[in-house]
């Protein structure tokens, strides 16, 4: 599948590979690999001489961060587990981003998602799982889509920027769970505002054992797929493109492009909004204060470093994966603190938007 | 010839893999006015940038008055005594003309700006050459013709013995063309030197004295005005004029005089196939800038609109296409209204639009010729199999696009933004054809491309109207309007300013017309 607007083509749509074309295809692919290898070993470069300088040893922090994630099944299925929530923040950032609009609320999508989810799932707690189940994903997805609806009619109706709107539709939605976690559905017992578990039918189920893997890593392989064709195949992902790529050509070309900037947001938030059902009814089994974790953030991270791609967001949401699992245990093994791999990560970043500069400078010749 | 004022010899000159120029000689004499006449990318820009010293030849050598000069920067070049006026000037908007003429050149006084002794000199100059300009008048309100001659004092100021014009005609009226002529010879007859950078044959043969041809970053010939005439030239410039429509694409690309030409290339119906009615079209900033606009367009007939750039001719277009609101009056295509409907309907009902900015309107330049292609039509069914884009089927048509349109890339999976200018306009052609237009609306469509180009666009016109295509050609470059439309309207500030039917036509009164000038307002 080929991405054009986004990155250089793949086999599956190029022109028929003649003589002079397979070279000039590999030398593209290198150009696109390149950066990002540059970019991840000069990070940690600059990372472990940061924590050479604290007196603590990088090659015993960097073995337990980009270890841990690969030596027990215990921290594959916590990484995964981490996959599915950072790339679905990272897909409701990119998503509208692939329009020119900015999704700052990922983090408020998800915990709104959560709760639309969680009321389900308390409210019919009776409901057998093949009717519960899938309520509660859809209402976590539609509670997403809706709380980013908001920003959307903002935008499109008023022109106010989406950037403040989704940040400030972030800091009510912080005040939305504490008041439906303290107030409606309590777990006075948890010591922690959280609400009262949902039933069983509203839960993933797992596979394997000791730890199982919620089924929700699956639905989100599928959701990639989905994603896939959707931006390549369909009327509406190719519009999205075509505005990424020039907004005024795509006016002129009869694109309606403040709606589909609009409908950008609204699918990013039901993204977000399924990562927080799906963090509820396969991770915490009900809603509580602090789960949108950092997601906000390495969702924005992921989807900056993707530049554009929706086929490389999966692959860089698992490597951020492995390195926020790692993260603990590097605190653990080498008492280097776990913020170091927010830092590292931030410099991937830097390094590869930095790597944009040096090749336009270099290709120009 | 005998000491000659400049003397190129051998300029190479490579941007990475392109040679722009490949070993040119050029000699301008002393009191001569040198033309230097090209298709676009043919490098005369190239080779006179690398004399005022903006480019540093790969070889090749640079004598002036028979002394070897070696000029590393413009002010090298000034010292010299070359001056240059660029298609594009650098002015400051808000200054005067003298204080633009004045400045980076070493005022006396510190303190003050004393800059009466400047102003009398500028007086002078601008006397003795017939250059009218009012020293004290602010630029930002000065016309292009004007802004032009402020940047010719500027250059006469810093004392240029050796003035460069590159394609000064550009957006003058007849009548302006005439005047600059008339400086230009005013330079030579008081010992100077001018370099005329054309691609209008027509222009050298009328002021030039001798005149190098180049194509392709050679220089294929160098002659006297006396020895040679426009078909030798256009065979020199072009290759062949003998194909079919040569005439009129000669006359568009300046070769002979549009008027005179006979031949046309539509071919008019009776049916009306647009009707706009009383049209007012504002600007993003809310200004009319179209008012009262009536316009009848028949099936296979051609009309041009000729005007200044910016008497409401990016509103106009718009407003056709479909891109920018009608404000009030209607317009009528096929029969049907199209005013209020989506931009999308407009295309679906057979309008396309070929926009004067094609890098900003006109493409995707991150994406594929294919996708390219599928532009605005993703939704249609001939483009969708069971409700997806079937890009198998979108990239065997890019294939037969690239073919028919003679697209110059690596195949459909080439990005356009990769493509030179002719090749994007030939993409952006091929996409509009695609749909079968009923209206088709032209921008400057010929604006920037090389003569293979340029000629394509031509022949492609020819074929939209044997097709029983309306053509509305919106152009700054007045000989093409005159060459090709069957009828030429003037537009002056969002209104008609003049009609005239294809054989009638008088380039002066259109001229007139376009500058508000007119007895004919219609
Ligand atoms: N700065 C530049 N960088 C790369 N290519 C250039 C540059 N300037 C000119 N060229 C190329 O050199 C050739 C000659 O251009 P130019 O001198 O502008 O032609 P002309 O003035 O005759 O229209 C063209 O192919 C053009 O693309
Ligand atoms: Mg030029």
């Amino acid at each position: 599948m080929s991405d054009t607007l986004t990155a250089p083509p793949s086999a599956a749509s190029g022109p028929p590979a003649g003589p002079g074309q397979r070279p000039r295809r590999v030398v593209e692919a290198l150009w696109l690999v390149v950066p990002y290898i540059v970019s991840v070993v000069l990070a940690f470069v600059v990372g472990g001489l940061i924590i050479a300088a604290i007196g603590r040893d990088p090659f015993a922090a960097f073995e337990s961060v980009l270890t841990t994630s690969f030596n027990t099944r215990f921290g594959t299925i916590e990484t995964l587990h981490k996959w599915v929530p950072v790339l679905l923040c990272a897909y409701a950032f990119a998503i509208p981003l692939a329009t020119g609009k900015f999704n700052i609320g990922a983090e408020g999508q998800l915990l709104v998602g959560a709760t639309g989810g969680v009321a389900l799932g308390i409210l019919w707690s009776d409901l057998p799982m093949v009717l519960l189940l899938p309520c509660v994903l859809v209402a976590g997805a539609l509670s997403g889509a809706v709380w980013a609806g908001i920003a959307a009619f903002l935008m499109t109706k008023f022109q106010v920027n989406e950037i403040l709107s989704t940040v400030v539709l972030n800091f009510i939605s912080f005040q939305l769970i504490d008041y439906v976690a303290s107030h409606v559905w309590p777990d006075r017992g948890a010591g922690h505002p959280a609400t009262t578990p949902v039933g069983e039918g509203a839960l993933l189920p797992g596979i394997g054992q000791a730890p199982p893997m919620h089924t929700g890593v699956l639905l989100t392989v599928f959701l990639v797929i989905v994603i896939a064709v959707f931006m390549r195949r369909t009327s509406t992902g190719f519009e999205m493109r075509a505005v990424g790529a020039n907004l005024r050509a795509a006016q002129v070309h009869g694109i309606r492009t403040s709606r589909l900037a609009g409908a950008g947001l609204v699918v990013g938030g039901a993204v977000a909004g399924l990562a927080g059902a799906i963090e509820v009814a396969g991770v915490h089994g009900k809603m509580l204060e602090g789960m949108q974790s950092n997601f906000l953030i390495l969702g924005i991270i992921v989807g900056l470093m993707a530049r554009g791609s929706m086929l490389a967001l999966p692959f860089i949401a698992f490597g951020i994966a492995v390195l926020e699992v790692g993260a603990g245990s590097m605190q653990r093994t080498a008492q280097v603190p776990v913020e170091m791999v927010l830092i590292i990560e931030a410099l991937i970043l830097l390094f590869l938007l930095l790597s944009d500069i040096a090749r336009a400078k270099i290709r120009r010749h | 010839m005998e000491n000659p004022r400049l003397e190129m010899r051998g300029i190479v000159k490579t941007f990475g893999p392109v040679t722009a120029l490949d070993a040119v000689d050029l000699v301008v004499g002393r009191n001569e006015v040198h033309g230097l006449l090209g298709g676009n990318g043919a490098g005369k820009t190239t080779l006179m940038n690398v004399l005022y010293g903006l480019y540093r030849p790969n070889a090749g050598e640079v004598l002036l008055d028979g002394q070897p000069a070696s000029i590393g920067s413009p002010k090298d070049a000034i010292a010299a005594g070359v001056g240059m006026v660029h298609q594009t000037f650098l002015q400051v908007d808000n200054y005067t003309v003298t204080e633009n003429i004045v400045l980076g050149t070493d005022v006396p006084g510190p303190l003050r700006l004393d800059l009466s002794d400047a102003k009398a000199r500028i007086r002078e100059l601008s006397e003795r050459f017939g250059l009218t300009v009012d020293p004290d008048a602010v630029v930002e309100d000065l016309p292009v013709g004007v802004r032009q001659r402020v940047e010719i004092l500027k250059a006469l100021y810093r004392g240029a013995k050796l003035l460069i014009l590159d394609e000064p005609t550009t957006n003058l009226t007849p009548q302006e063309v005439d005047d600059l002529f008339g400086s230009m010879r005013a330079m030579v007859d008081d010992g100077m030197s001018v370099v005329l950078i054309t691609h209008k044959i027509r222009e050298t043969l009328s002021v030039c004295d001798r005149m190098t041809v180049m194509r392709d970053g050679r220089r294929v010939e160098t002659i006297e005005r006396a020895d040679t005439d426009a078909e030798h030239l256009a065979e020199k410039m072009v290759g062949s004029t003998t194909d079919p429509g040569a005439a009129v694409d000669a006359a568009a690309l300046g070769a002979v005089d549009a008027e005179k030409v006979e031949e046309i290339l539509s071919s008019v119906g009776t049916t009306t196939a647009v009707a706009v009615r009383d049209l007012v079209v504002v600007n993003d900033q809310g200004h009319e800038l179209i008012q009262g606009f009536e316009l009848e367009l028949r099936e296979g007939e051609i009309v041009g609109i000729a005007g200044v750039a910016g008497n409401g001719q990016v509103e106009l277009a718009e407003a056709l296409a479909g891109v920018r609101p009608l404000r009030s009056g209607s317009v009528e295509v096929s029969g049907r209204s199209m005013g209020g409907l989506a931009t999308s309907t407009w295309l679906h009902h057979g309008v396309a639009y070929v926009p004067e900015d094609r890098h900003r309107d006109g493409i995707l330049p991150t994406a594929s010729i294919t996708e390219n292609l599928v532009l605005g039509s993703q939704r249609s069914p001939q483009v969708r199999r069971r409700g997806l884009i079937d890009w198998g089927a979108a990239k065997q048509r890019a294939v037969d696009a690239i073919a028919e349109f003679s697209v110059r890339a690596n195949g459909p999976a080439t990005l356009v933004g990769d493509l030179s200018g002719g090749n994007i306009q030939r993409v952006i052609l091929a996409r509009a054809f695609a749909r079968q237009p009923r209206m088709l609306i032209l921008h400057n469509p010929t604006r920037g491309l090389d003569i293979g180009s340029t000629r394509f666009v031509y022949q492609q016109v020819r074929k939209a109207t044997a097709a029983g295509c309306a053509v509305l050609l919106i152009s700054e470059d007045l000989d093409e309007v005159i060459a090709l439309s069957d009828r030429v309207i003037a537009l002056y500030q969002g209104s008609r300013a003049g009609e005239w039917q294809h054989g009638s036509v008088d380039a002066y009164a259109v001229g007139r017309s376009m500058t508000g000038l007119g007895e004919a307002r219609v």
